[in-house]
């Protein structure tokens, strides 16, 4: 009666919401890298994301692929804006004690809290605190039957998407010279202004190119999820947040299989225990994860800081 | 505590006096609910319907010679928010009862300081069963799940449904709903097959389904509220499972339908308050409520507008000089108070409201009112 | 600044101490008469005057979050260990509070430092595996114990009777006194955060508070130097977990009431904001960001549902213009140093070194 088909389905349940928590971990860790700070207010952009895609569906009912440009642009914009306000203006200290300085770094991840406060609030006043409807047209909801397995066209959506972005991804990483730009800085800020990359544009653009990613993930999984509102962003981004650190900080694959693992992790839990006790299963994996993988599953050994 | 009582007593029969030559007497009520964070949505509502609530309230001249106005003050749905209103209100001798907060827990917070300092407080959502033991000053206006659960479980057998699976939030309301409804349905000769909680703002519905449908009940009975009511609905639905849905009086909302589209079809559900209901008072509300507000009351909406109006009945049968122990006493007595959630009265021993509740089902993407005994 | 120095912005270059024993007794003397005349002067004076149980009811709650943001500079700020759980151990005092004076009875001078103790314990269990972890995968491991101690509050229902919370539970009472009005409950919670704080005090401005930073700034640099990094993380994360266990029980016995919903994982984030504002790694820092934090909130409560974007904002200015903190880490151990403690000896030039 264990190894059923009802188990099975749990196993695809859990990596339905692994997805989730996967598209928005990419976005996630790629800012992560670069600067080496939480970025609190992601998940903020993802809900903006959300409700900008909800505004154009409502109001231009174009198709879904119109939409997608257009989310894209106001992550980019939102992401720059986030990056100009809670980001860049502790980067006015450059003495090697303030970069080191504990309370500056601690300070900018305070800076992003009170930045995702506030534009929670803002969203919150204009659209109100409720969920908002999705169009039934654009729902990402219709079951679709593999076999006696039930799948959402929702999560096929989501997977095909963050296998899309983990594959340009690691083009854009690996493959140009923005890519490599990105990854000097996230190694080290000072030495790689030293050999001439213009810092600033770099961490500009990793935040305008995370905060695309996010935006497209809060739209999709808004569509999926058929509510979207202004809280809808924090749940997902601490599992992402929690994927990211199991999956080792760089590694932007080990954040996915992270998050898959996670995802899983919780629908089983569901099926032997009780849904209320699943983030205990989830938590505790995180733990032991860090007590045998102390740089997480996918990290490189520490550098001295 | 005592000296301030008094300087609130002078204070008023000075401003008495005075009313007499000048202006009304004023009379505030104070409410506490959430009005930014998470849980703003409920906060709104309840300002809402509050608004109207009084408004009509200070046209009808049930009061003459005073004219009442509500304090609102934001409790954010966090308990330490809640201390410090109440003790804002306390510090307020114009303030003779409060309504609010939203959630139990936040309530009780409140309640606490309420019960030992002697306000009346009456919250129009708080359904902890402990709630209304801590002193006689608390009051609520919502049916507790004691009544609720085995009506809706005599209606669920009725139907020749004999196995229930039941799912609820992980909340002191959640919990009292479960309990309700599966004392009343095994009395009655049920057999409950499952039951699974979920922790407040879980979105994912699927695992737990699967599980429950592994059980093969006739029947999921849910005791959520609607914004997790449209999204078990609708995972229901891509899980391709066909069990039919029963819930409690929480999911009814205008948002449940328009978040769970067609997935809610068929979900029964028995409420204390319905927009279609030809009864006057029931029809002047949503008229107000729509035109002020471009949208349906939900459930939450038509329990605040009456614990205003229990609120505001029990200030005008205390008449002008009202004071806090008078106006306890003067709730205390409220007797079949006409409400557009039914007809209220609060039990003399234990203040529990008592209310009639009407059956309903989701068809073609309305709330429809099956007329059924 | 001169980078070449470490410790450039601990050793103050500027504020010379006089050889003079007397002088600094007198400025010890001062500043101690001063802040208790506040806490336990002019406070209830306030309270007293105006009548106001408002302000009573805000000054408790901020005492008891004085606490918890000094304990979580002790290990956030002095030790370098960023944790975002600390309100689970905040948590675990106050159910521990209330069931114990509440299923066994026990009177409140056995249930305080038992609450203390029992987060304490929980501290150590959580500390012993987690301490190899470093930076960001600490923050992340109290986030997952943080949570994990939320979901059973909430689940074990046998227990803590889960979502219904706990009632009852009596006030403070000592030795037959009890606290029943509001001003002698300000006060007894107003003693015990002050001996906590001058506890932490205790710790943290001294040569054990120096192994503390000395281990922040660089543990595998400190471990070379003869320092037991692991033992002194542990033992700071037990102290910061003992004194957020006292909190809850302060929380327990002035509010009768507690439910799992108190301890929730913003709750957390508040008290690290509280710690950031008021300077990381700076007692007196975390306490001025605790009465900022509790009281901003409710001074702008007149503006109504834009409050919590004023709260946001002002926030966000206060940690733009002022990154290292409202009393930022350097200027305030000078500042203690010159008025609660002395140097062990003075440099060249009379700048003052160490700690008596």
């Amino acid at each position: 009666m264990i190894f059923d088909i009802f188990l099975l389905q749990q196993v695809i349940n859990g990596l339905s919401i692994g997805f989730v928590y996967a598209l928005m971990a990419i976005g996630f860790t790629l800012i992560f890298g670069v600067l080496n700070v939480v970025n609190f207010a992601h998940g903020e952009v993802y809900t903006i994301g959300a409700f900008i895609g909800l505004m154009v569906i409502t109001a231009l009912a174009p198709p879904l692929v119109a939409v997608v440009p257009l989310v894209l642009a106001a992550g980019a914009l939102s992401g720059v804006g986030l990056e100009r306000l809670a980001f860049r203006p502790f980067r006015r200290f450059t003495d090697e004690a303030s970069q080191k300085s504990r309370a500056m770094r601690e300070a900018t991840l305070l800076s992003s809290l009170a930045v995702s406060i506030i534009a929670r609030e803002i969203m919150m006043h204009l659209f109100g605190g409720d969920m908002q409807g999705v169009p039934s047209d654009y729902l990402l909801q219709r079951p679709v039957a593999i076999g006696p397995i039930m799948v959402a066209t929702g999560s096929l959506v989501i997977f095909a998407t963050s296998a899309v972005m983990l594959g340009a991804l690691q083009f854009l990483l690996y493959r140009t010279q923005t890519g490599l730009g990105i990854r000097a800085v996230s190694n080290n800020q000072l030495g790689a202004r030293y050999v001439g990359i213009d810092t600033d544009r770099t961490i500009v653009t990793t935040f305008a190119v995370g905060s695309m990613l996010g935006a497209t993930a809060g739209i999709l999984v808004g569509l999926y999820d058929g509510a979207i509102s202004p809280h809808m962003g924090f749940a997902p981004g601490v599992k992402a947040f929690v994927a990211m650190v199991m999956g080792g900080l760089s590694s932007i694959p080990g954040a996915v299989a992270c998050a898959l693992l996670l995802g899983v992790s919780e629908s089983i839990a569901t099926e032997f225990l009780s849904s209320g006790w699943k983030d205990l299963i989830t938590y505790s994996l995180l733990v032991i994860t860090l007590v045998f993988f102390p740089q997480g599953i996918f990290g490189h050994g520490r550098e001295r800081a | 505590m005592k000296s301030k009582m008094i300087l609130g007593a002078v204070l008023g029969a000075v401003m008495s006096a005075g009313a007499a030559l000048a202006a009304d007497k004023e009379i505030m009520i104070g409410y506490q609910a959430p009005f930014s964070g998470d849980r703003s949505q409920y906060g709104e509502m309840f300002r809402n319907a509050a608004a109207i609530k009084l408004a009509e309230f200070n046209a009808s001249g049930k009061l003459p010679g005073a004219t009442v106005s509500i304090a609102y003050e934001d409790s954010k749905d966090d308990p330490k928010e809640a201390r410090n209103i109440a003790r804002k209100f306390l510090d307020n001798p114009k303030i003779v009862g409060v309504i609010g907060d939203f959630s139990s827990t936040v309530s009780m917070a409140a309640a606490e300081i309420y019960a030992t300092e002697k306000m009346p407080q009456l919250s129009q959502t708080a359904s902890h069963p402990d709630f209304t033991k801590i002193s006689p000053w608390q009051f609520r206006n919502i049916t507790t799940q004691a009544f609720e659960g085995p009506y809706n479980a005599d209606w669920i057998l009725s139907k020749g449904l004999k196995t229930a699976a039941v799912i609820y939030i992980q909340n002191d309301w959640g919990i009292s709903a479960l309990e309700g409804f599966v004392d009343g349905y095994k009395a009655k000769g049920g057999k409950i097959v499952a039951t699974e909680t979920f922790n407040p703002g879980n979105r994912d519905f699927r695992s737990i389904l699967t599980k429950v449908a592994r059980q093969k009940p006739d029947v999921i009975y849910l005791a959520m509220f609607y914004e997790e009511g449209a999204a078990l609905a609708q995972q229901r639905e891509q899980l391709g499972i066909t069990i039919p849905l029963y819930g409690t009086s929480s999911l009814y909302s205008p948002k449940l339908i328009e978040l769970g589209r067609a997935s809610v079809n068929d979900l029964h559900l028995a409420t204390t308050f319905t927009p279609d209901n030809p009864d006057p008072a029931v029809q002047t509300f949503v008229k107000e409520y729509v035109a002020r507000h471009k949208a349906e009351p939900s459930m939450f909406a038509a329990q605040a507008y009456d614990a205003v109006g229990i609120m505001l009945d029990a200030v005008a049968a205390a008449g002008p000089s009202v004071t806090r122990e008078t106006l306890r006493d003067a709730l205390a007595k409220t007797t079949n108070y006409p409400g557009v959630t039914g007809a209220t009265s609060f039990d003399p021993a234990t203040r529990e409201p008592t209310k009639s509740l009407a059956k309903m089902v989701v068809k073609d993407g309305k709330f429809q009112v099956i007329g059924e005994p | 600044m001169d980078v070449n120095v470490p410790d450039a912005r601990i050793l103050p270059s500027s504020t010379a101490l006089p050889a003079s024993a007397t002088a600094w007794r007198g400025r010890q003397i001062f500043w101690t008469v001063v802040l208790l005349a506040v806490v336990f002067g002019a406070v209830p004076a306030a309270i007293t005057a105006t009548g106001s149980s408002y302000l009573a009811q805000i000054a408790i709650t901020a005492m008891i979050f004085v606490i918890l943001s000094a304990s979580l500079n002790h290990i956030t700020g002095t030790a370098g260990l960023l944790s975002i759980g600390h309100a689970a151990f905040y948590g675990i005092g106050a159910y521990a509070a209330a069931l114990l004076s509440t299923k066994l009875g026990l009177p409140f001078i056995v249930t305080l430092p038992a609450a203390g103790l029992i987060a304490a314990f929980v501290g150590f269990l959580v500390a012993m595996p987690t301490m190899r972890l470093v930076s960001i995968y600490f923050a992340v491991a109290t986030l997952g114990i943080g949570e994990m101690i939320y979901v059973i509050l909430l689940n074990w229902v046998d227990l803590t009777r889960g979502p219904m919370g706990i009632r009852g539970i009596p006030p403070i009472e000592l030795f037959g006194w009890q606290a029943n009005t509001l001003l002698s409950r300000y006060m007894a919670v107003a003693v015990i955060a002050v001996v906590c704080v001058w506890v932490l005090h205790r710790l943290t401005h001294s040569y054990y508070g120096n192994a503390l930073r000395a281990l922040r700034e660089d543990d595998q640099c400190a471990d070379s130097m003869g320092i037991d990094v692991v033992r002194l993380k542990v033992e700071a994360f037990v102290v910061s977990t003992f004194f957020a266990g006292v909190a809850g029980a302060l929380l327990s016995h002035t509010s009768a009431y507690i439910a799992p919903d108190n301890f929730r994982f913003m709750e957390s984030i508040l008290i690290l904001a509280m710690v950031v504002v008021g300077g990381m790694g700076s007692l007196p820092g975390a306490v001025v960001g605790a009465l900022f934090m509790i009281v901003l909130p409710e001074a702008l409560r007149d503006i109504g549902d834009y409050r919590m974007i004023a709260v946001g904002a002002t926030m966000f200015l206060s940690i733009l213009l002022l990154p290292k903190g409202m009393l930022a880490e350097g200027a305030s151990l000078a500042f203690v140093r010159r008025a609660f403690a002395r140097g062990w000896t003075t440099m060249s030039g009379g700048t003052p070194v160490g700690w008596k």
